[in-house]
């Protein structure tokens, strides 16, 4: 039976990993992480490559030991009940490969075979897309149209967690947009996500939570929003002016944390926006100088992870 | 049943397959002619041995290049790894690669058979029971072989190694290309610890000889053993990830899946007679090569037919018996003329004697030699034929150029039956017609006997080339 509503305790924990350990030889690919994933959340787990998150989801689904800490998902250890887990989880690779003459309705009847419980194969081809390319060999299909059986397949028992390992990781923007709306479409089914990424902008738009992993640790956990208001880093207002005005004394305006100029723009950090943008009116009237254009922007993810490990996300 | 769908599933995407379906039905069948129209000429007798090797080759075909590589691939191309995100296990996978394996070897032996009995008229002496219990038996084992290939391989470039040496071993030392009678006494003792032996001498027995099946239940179990040994050792070392690789040490366990064939070997070795029974297969080459023969085309060479001779006392001026006597041995043989000889004729000749052990246990040994002239037109010659009627030995017949007695030439086994029986030995298989054919001078025929001791009595009659 199809369950378009995975029943849950609003939160209620489950999935918690404590001080999470793991080493590939001399490699600490974890160092003492840990989190909880509330019932009908989408957390994710952002980071660059390299940030221990493939291990972490794979420790999570029970395809790796740890060396040291604990993970319980969905009350069982994935460690001891790998079997029992399976039945309850459903995953998708970084790269789905499927046998290239395998059509796309035989690979989800036969994973769907594997399971106690499992979903209307003919309900999920047609949530996905998939209903035109039923009978397409896996080698015909697009890198799109590859990702979307991928997710399909990870649905096919009608799991209480979801997890998704870079789901998007070298689609082309309009194909990634593409995967957001399958993915809030899980939402929206109250179902539980744990997906990781290193886009900035799928973390921002998909989860309620986020945990920033960094070479192998935790270094900021909360939701988008949070992670932004606590790193303190402000709008950033982008500025023209009718006259050039020295950099110092704009930093005497009252909010503003930082500036530089590029290409005849000031760029001012700002916090909070709403009191420096007051104070940069009467201070230009005061300079018989005139605003030409202004542009404000939010700070996001980046900036954050910026702030707290001191370099970009490499894409 | 997970297993069951992901075999027919597999099977599936076989058939979907160009290239893979061109090697699982159309290669084997390309063997099978092959085999029947050049080495069996369309003999039906002969065409019943040859089908041994070819449903062997295709067995070993099908394990070494299709189920051994399946798994490499799947590892490789990481197709496995969605298969462990589910709730299975490796034993899952590996059975349903076996059933593939199996389930895809049934149609294709179905058309072996069908093509051999409509096209040569191969007689099935066997039921359809113990052709399926033999190819299930061969099936399960080398899928053995091609289990641990595949699980010792880390990568499929070593598989390939793995899989060719193996393979060419077994093709060219095991009786799968060349009747193991045919071959020196030392690779027919090689032979004896490789599988692909103990399945070509099994289906050979029972196909030409409608031996039971049950004279070969040693081989068998042998067979099953290693097959069983393969499968556990494929779970052993299964790996989902081609990141996962295994240590040179645990590669060297999997030399343990040699040692049912090693204990074979060494007990076949160890038995009095052991290449008798594969002999005594090989005769059916012979006896039916005469049923086919048409006198009006043939043109006979005759070396000895013996009708001429009036006493005993002429037949030793021209046969030299020797027996290791020569060298402390006490054996002893005798030639007499007999009356009648083959086919009602007037005479043929007698070689009777008794194998005695010789110093340090070696074997009795014992020989009847005779010059010969080859004829004129040497390039003509096919073989040497005569008429042969003993008691179940091996005895060997073996053609010595000029000026090269004391140089080893390959001597040719072959089993006489209770009656007269026509026996037929190609001449490359003796010597080589082109470096000694124009040689002047008389070429020796020698036959001979050694073995267990013991009494022997060998009656030839119609010496001759064709």
């Amino acid at each position: 039976m199809y369950l378009l509503m995975a029943t849950f305790e609003e939160n209620s924990i489950l999935v918690s990993v404590q001080n999470l350990h793991k080493h590939y030889g001399d490699l600490a690919a974890l160092r003492g992480i840990s989190f909880d994933i509330l019932q009908g959340e989408i957390f994710g787990l952002l980071g660059p490559n390299g940030a221990g998150k493939t291990t972490t989801i794979e420790i999570i689904e029970g395809l790796r030991q740890p060396d040291g800490g604990s993970v319980s998902v969905c009350g069982l250890d994935p460690a001891q009940e790998s079997m029992t887990l399976k039945q309850r989880i459903g995953a998708q690779l970084q790269s789905t490969v499927l046998p290239d003459k395998m059509r796309v309705d035989e690979a989800l009847h036969l994973f769907a075979s594997f399971y106690k419980r499992s979903a209307s194969v003919h309900l999920l081809m047609e949530q996905f897309g998939l209903e035109e390319k039923r009978h397409t060999f896996f080698e015909n299909l697009s890198g799109g149209q590859k990702q979307r059986l991928a997710l399909a397949l990870a649905l096919v028992n009608d799991p209480e967690l979801v997890l998704l390992d870079e789901p998007t990781v070298g689609l082309d923007p309009q194909l990634r947009r593409e995967i957001y709306s399958l993915i809030e479409h899980f939402r929206a089914e109250r179902r539980t996500v744990l997906l990781t990424t290193h886009y900035i902008e799928e973390a921002e738009r998909l989860c309620d939570r986020v945990a920033i992993m960094d070479r192998g640790q935790l270094v900021a956990l909360g939701t988008p929003r949070e992670l932004i208001a606590r790193s303190g880093q402000g709008a950033r207002l982008e500025i023209r002016l009718a006259k050039p005005v020295g950099l110092d004394r704009l930093k005497l305006i009252e909010g503003v944390i930082d500036c530089h100029e590029a290409d005849g723009a000031y760029f001012l950090h700002a916090q909070p926006a709403a009191v420096t943008i007051a104070a940069l009116v009467r201070f230009l009237e005061s300079q018989e100088n005139a605003l030409l254009e202004m542009h404000i922007a939010q700070p996001s993810l980046e900036d954050v992870f910026v702030e707290m490990t001191g370099r970009r996300m490499e894409h | 049943m997970p297993t069951v769908r992901i075999a027919l599933l597999t099977i599936r995407l076989v058939m979907r397959t160009k290239l893979a379906l061109f090697f699982t039905f159309i290669f084997p069948l390309v063997f099978l002619f092959v085999y029947a129209v050049l080495i069996a000429r369309g003999k039906p007798e002969v065409v019943a041995y040859m089908f041994g090797p070819v449903v062997t080759l295709n067995i070993m075909g099908s394990s070494f290049w299709g189920l051994g590589r399946q798994s490499v691939t799947q590892r490789e191309q990481g197709s496995l790894r969605r298969y462990r995100l589910a709730p299975i296990g490796p034993g899952t996978i590996l059975l349903s690669n076996l059933l593939a394996n199996y389930l895809l070897e049934l149609p294709t032996i179905s058309l072996l058979l069908f093509s051999a009995v409509v096209f040569f008229h191969m007689p099935m002496k066997i039921g359809w029971l113990t052709l399926l219990a033999l190819v299930t038996v061969g099936t399960f084992a080398f899928a053995g072989f091609g289990l641990t290939i595949s699980s010792v391989a880390n990568t499929m470039q070593e598989a390939q190694i793995y899989n060719n040496l193996v393979w060419v071993t077994l093709l060219f030392l095991s009786g799968v290309t060349f009747p193991l009678p045919m071959l020196p006494r030392w690779v027919q003792r090689l032979a004896m610890f490789f599988p692909s032996t103990y399945l070509v001498s099994a289906f050979q027995g029972v196909m030409a000889q409608a031996e039971p099946v049950r004279n070969h239940w040693p081989e068998m179990l042998v067979l099953v053993t290693s097959g069983v040994f393969g499968l556990l050792f494929a779970m052993r070392l299964f790996r989902w990830e081609k990141e996962e690789k295994i240590s040179t040490k645990a590669k060297l366990w999997s030399g343990v899946f040699a040692l049912p064939f090693l204990v074979m070997g060494l007990w076949m070795n160890t038995r009095a007679d052991p290449t008798a029974m594969w002999a005594r297969s090989y005769s059916v080459v012979g006896q039916a090569t005469t049923t086919s023969l048409n006198p009006e085309t043939e043109k006979p060479n005759l070396i000895e037919n013996f009708d001429g001779i009036q006493a005993s006392e002429e037949l030793l001026r021209r046969w030299q018996v020797s027996t290791d006597s020569d060298v402390s041995g006490h054996s002893m043989a005798e030639i007499s003329l007999l009356t009648p000889g083959a086919e009602g004729r007037r005479h043929a000749m007698r070689l009777k004697g008794r194998l005695a052990p010789g110093p340090k246990d070696a074997q009795g040994y014992v020989s009847a030699r005779c010059e010969v002239r080859v004829p004129a037109n040497s390039k003509g010659l096919r073989g040497l034929e005569f008429e042969a009627r003993g008691e179940s030995r091996i005895y060997q017949v073996g053609l010595q150029p000029p000026k090269a007695a004391s140089s080893p030439h390959p001597a040719i086994n072959f089993v006489p039956g209770e009656d007269w029986q026509n026996v037929r030995v190609p001449i490359a298989w003796l010597t080589d017609l082109a470096t000694y054919g124009l040689a002047n001078g008389p070429w020796v025929l020698e036959i001979s006997v050694t073995g267990p001791p013991g009494e022997f009595s060998l009656d030839l009659d119609e010496i001759r080339f064709y």
